[in-house]
């Protein structure tokens, strides 16, 4: 797959998210920057709590931000829209939800269900047009037409799943934001779902801002990964930089806990846990830098400069 | 070599849903070895909590045991009707760690008096005697300043700390039996590998034996003894650690290995099972794993496979086993398994090798063979 | 019991079916076989009724409450029953007799059949129940819906309810009557015109709590605009709570015009009402007790009845109940 890395799609700029206000402010998101190019797949990796889902809903305006900018396409889309600006990103940007049993209407059919956008939108020229495109992306998502007449609690967690999926895709968004999309999944479905959602990327060029609280998963589904606790992007690099470098021992300690399918290997395993005291902040500023290209870390100047060391330590050893 | 603490023989369990009966265990036979860890795996739906609930006689109202026997130390479990005679048990012999830690805790009482109250009620120890106990209980479970915590309500702790507690209040009353329902499913990566690393710990302290549930093959490598996998309300693996990771035999297990997303190449697809697995409402003819095998033969729809023994330890149910059955090999992404990971773990782990060696010092056995 | 057991016994002796030699070849695997599903098709209504007429007691109070109806409703036609006749007042044969063969519910001081007095009376309390009941759902549900999912609507609402729910409806009743005058639309009105709020105050709060609930937010994704959502997300999932709440209004609206009558407020001198007999006969309470007792023992069987019949329903629209 090629990616442009000069077309942008999505741009956070100092981005703050917060809740409440005054003496009960939270910030849940802050400081945080990236872009997601077009065609590639951004994971946002995190744990409950690291404000990784709360990111995701901003950019579909269902969070409102405090602060900083959310840029699609060019244009600015976390202030007030013209009514068609609206209208044209809330089609392009689209979302896949964690839980499958909650994100369905119960009391609607499948058949409404995935046409919900389309009615919205007025995406279809005739009923035949609409039951055409219907039936076609449900057969693409592996579930048969004669299942658009049942209801959502007739469905396995998978197959309501891809029923989320078939949703959001009918309406050939731009990007997607997918949200620990098989993370409430048994683990035989989820290989089904990961490779559809890469098969539609395939197929339409499709941008992913893949949410997970596992690097195991993203690991196969991304081109870059950024790490994110307690509101702050701690690392960002591309998959395999990230996975051969980590270098924020928070990434370590995430990396360390991927449980290991190798009995022997699995014994032997250290553990690493992340304390976040070893830092010393207190006289050092930390800020977000970049110690190779496209690999950027949270750290002050001594621990910029000791990452720095690793890294070169690093490229000789290889050579 | 060692002593069956718990035997299953033939159980069967149905609950009455909607007029009809609905088969969640069909016909599953087991026996626990004293102090070891037996973990079963399974998807939701194979039946594999339905099981461990017989042997503490949680089944929920609707459902029974239909058929078989259930033996703990002498005493036939399954014939056990009211709750007065599960008491000494339920807890206090069998306990159970749930997957969300709140549907244990009470939120109005203070997380020392939980622990304290079950110590007084099992070992009749006196208020000063179970405080002091349920903090070194604490302290054991990784509660750091587990003294001051203990006048803590459930709420002010996180979601690991809590399933910490739940492990604490189970121990209190040294059970022969824990029984683990996905206690880390709920919880955060780093969270997860921490409780199963405690779980190991206080297993070679406490000399339980523990039933560990999961629906993720791969959180279990590292902690299990034996394995038992489950389908559509059915053992059709069961087999050393070793034996189920490194030489699978059932078709549904090669599925579950090669589906791990740690085996994942870059670029390919995901293995994936295709299909969806069985409504229980569906009534099973053969192997109900067939019409999702890539492997399935014309017997595989027509006739329920027997267990076939692979060695001493290991068993499994598929036709393929049976003489008469084309020689298939697993599929070609799990042979080698160690190796590949062996491989992979290694370029993964480079940077951190440094900070890994000084730590592996208290770690030192493994092997309780 | 002994029955199942005795099942699973001869199942378990049964030979397992044989391999046959030939069986053991591989077969090509139909990649959506396993995502047919075979069960019956689902339909909400369907299992709603099923539910609802499982139940013994529902049947029993649904066939006495459709002969209350019918009784009000059509026994009137043909007694030319008129709360004016005076006609009896002076044939003393026909007067305060007790119940009978011929006067099943026994005649008053005017030689009138209370039988007749009551059905024609039930009728128009029955009618004011049902239409006040109407009017309240219909408004409350449509206003609730609407201020639980807007914030602006809420801040203006939130200052009308606060101020008109703690006025007593009985008060705003009364003086509305006294301005409007007595009649069976005025009453109507002078019921329902304050009483839709709490209504809508009840939906609003159900309706915050599907508001953000996730299947709504993955509608918000889609563009699904305010009143979609409302009507296709939403209510349907507040069916249940609607019938609780129509089921609760009723026999209370029935009550309420009872007691306005009573107190000789509401209605027209001429219109008969269980609540006008009940005042009317109450000075008999002692002499002749049937007078007072067979009125409120009618209204007592509709109100209940209504009860349980829509409390009942409720229940049988909650799918969590269709098992």
């Amino acid at each position: 797959m090629t990616v442009n890395k000069k077309d942008v799609l999505l741009s956070l700029r100092d981005l703050e998210i917060s809740f409440g206000e005054g003496k009960n402010k939270f910030v849940a998101v802050q400081d945080v920057n990236f872009d997601i190019y077009r065609g590639e797949t951004f994971s946002l990796v995190g744990e409950s709590g690291s404000g990784k889902t709360t990111i995701g809903r901003a950019i579909l305006g269902i969070n409102p931000t405090s602060n900083g900018t959310i840029t699609f396409n060019g244009t600015q889309i976390n202030k007030k829209l013209s009514h068609h600006q609206e209208q044209d990103v809330s089609r392009k940007i689209q979302m896949i939800f964690q839980d499958p049993s909650a994100s369905l209407n119960e009391r609607a059919t499948i058949d409404y269900i995935i046409s919900e956008g389309l009615y919205n939108f007025n995406l279809f020229d005739s009923e035949e047009d609409r039951l055409q495109k219907v039936t076609q992306i449900i057969e693409e998502v592996g579930l048969l037409p004669e299942h658009l007449y049942r209801y959502p609690h007739e469905f396995s967690g998978g197959q309501r799943q891809r029923i989320g999926i078939a949703r959001a895709l009918i309406m050939q968004p731009e990007l997607v934001v997918a949200d620990e999309p098989i993370s409430a999944l048994d683990v035989s479905i989820r290989a089904q779902v990961l490779n559809l959602l890469k098969k539609f990327q395939r197929e339409s060029n499709l941008t992913y801002l893949f949410i997970a609280h596992d690097l195991s998963v993203v690991h196969f589904i991304s081109d870059r990964i950024a790490v994110i606790r307690n509101g702050r992007i701690l690392e960002l690099a591309e998959t395999e930089e990230l996975f051969n470098n980590p270098l924020h021992p928070y990434t370590q300690a995430l990396l360390s806990a991927v449980p290991i399918p190798d009995p022997k290997l699995a014994r032997e395993k250290k553990l690493l846990v992340y304390d976040p005291k070893m830092h010393d902040y207190s006289v050092d500023k930390p800020s977000f830098v970049e110690v190779k290209p496209g690999h950027f870390i949270y750290a002050n100047a001594p621990e910029e400069e000791h990452y720095r060391q690793l890294l070169d330590e690093q490229a000789q050893g290889v050579n | 070599m060692t002593e069956n603490i718990l035997t299953v023989k033939d159980l069967s369990v149905g609950f009455q849903v909607r007029g009809k009966e609905l088969k969640a265990i069909r016909n599953v036979s087991l026996e626990l070895h004293d102090q070891e860890i037996f973990a079963i795996v399974g998807e939701s739906g194979s039946g594999k909590s339905v099981l461990t609930k017989t042997f503490t006689g949680m089944l929920e109202q609707n459902g029974s045991i239909t058929h078989g026997t259930i033996d703990y130390k002498g005493k036939r479990l399954s014939d056990l009707k009211k709750d007065k005679q599960w008491e000494g048990i339920r807890g206090k012999e069998i306990a159970t760690i749930f997957q969300d830690p709140m549907t244990s805790l009470d939120p109005i009482k203070t997380i020392g008096s939980q622990i304290a109250e079950v110590i007084i009620k099992h070992q009749g120890k006196s208020k000063a005697e179970a405080k002091k106990l349920a903090i070194e209980l604490m302290d054991r479970t990784g509660i750091p300043n587990a003294a001051d915590r203990y006048d803590e309500y459930p709420f002010e702790y996180s979601g690991g700390m809590r399933q910490r507690i739940v492990i604490a209040i189970a121990l209190a009353c040294h059970p022969n039996i824990l029984i683990c329902d996905e206690p880390t499913t709920a919880l955060d990566v780093t969270i997860q590998a921490q409780i199963l690393e405690l779980i190991k710990e206080l297993q070679r302290e406490y000399k339980f034996t523990t039933i560990f549930i999961t629906h993720d093959l791969g959180v279990v490598a590292s902690i299990a003894d034996r394995i038992a996998v489950m389908y559509s309300g059915e053992i059709i693996e069961v087999g050393t650690c070793d034996e189920i990771f490194y030489n699978p035999r059932h078709p549904y297990t090669w599925s579950l290995l090669s589906s791990l997303p740690q085996l994942a190449q870059k670029g390919g697809d995901l293995y994936s099972i295709p299909g969806t697995p069985p409504s229980l409402y569906k009534d099973i003819e053969g192997d109900a794993f067939a019409p999702r095998n890539p492997f399935a033969m014309k017997v595989d729809f027509e006739a329920e496979p027997p267990m076939f023994q692979v060695s001493p330890t290991h068993f499994a149910k598929t036709w393929l086993l049976d003489p008469r059955a084309p020689r298939v090999e697993k599929p070609a992404l799990i042979q080698n398994l160690h190796e590949r990971f062996e491989q992979t773990l290694v370029k993964d782990n480079q940077l951190d090798q440094d900070v890994k060696v000084e730590e592996n010092l208290e770690d030192e056995e493994h092997d309780r063979k | 019991m002994a029955k199942k057991n005795a099942a699973v016994a001869a199942e378990a002796i049964k030979p397992k079916a044989v391999a046959k030699d030939e069986d053991f070849v591989l077969v090509s695997l139909d990649k959506k076989a396993t995502e047919i599903i075979d069960t019956p098709k689902y339909s909400y209504w369907k299992s709603v009724w099923k539910t609802f007429f499982a139940n013994p007691v529902t049947i029993f109070m649904l066939v006495l409450m459709i002969i209350i109806l019918l009784m009000s409703y059509i026994q009137p036609m043909f007694s030319g029953y008129s709360l004016l006749d005076v006609k009896g007042v002076n044939d003393f044969g026909a007067r305060y007799n007790w119940p009978s063969a011929k006067y099943w519910f026994g005649t008053d001081a005017d030689g009138k059949s209370l039988f007749d007095a009551v059905w024609a009376g039930a009728k128009t309390s029955i009618s004011i129940g049902v239409i006040a009941s109407v009017i309240v759902t219909v408004v409350g549900v449509i206003v609730g819906a609407f201020w639980g999912v807007s914030k602006k609507i809420d801040r203006i609402m939130l200052e009308i309810y606060n101020v008109i729910s703690n006025v007593p409806m009985t008060l705003i009743v009364i003086v509305l009557s006294y301005t409007f005058g007595n009649g069976f639309w005025n009453l109507i009105f002078a019921m329902t015109v304050t009483s839709w709020l709490g209504t809508a105050y009840f939906i609003r709060v159900q309706v915050m709590i599907m508001r953000d609930r996730e299947y709504n937010i993955a509608s918000r994704t889609l563009g699904t605009p305010t009143r979609r959502m409302i009507f296709r997300n939403i209510l349907p999932y507040l069916t249940s709570v609607i019938v609780t709440q129509v089921s609760q209004l009723l026999p209370s609206f029935i009550s309420i015009e009872v007691f306005l009558s009573f107190l000789g407020v509401g209605l027209s001198s001429n219109v008969p009402s269980l609540g006008r007999l009940i005042s009317q006969y109450s000075p008999y309470m002692t002499s002749y007790p049937y007078l007072f007792w067979l009125p409120v023992l009618v209204l007592a069987l509709i109100t209940v009845s209504l009860y349980i019949v829509g409390q009942n329903l409720a229940d049988a629209s909650d799918p969590r109940t269709h098992m």
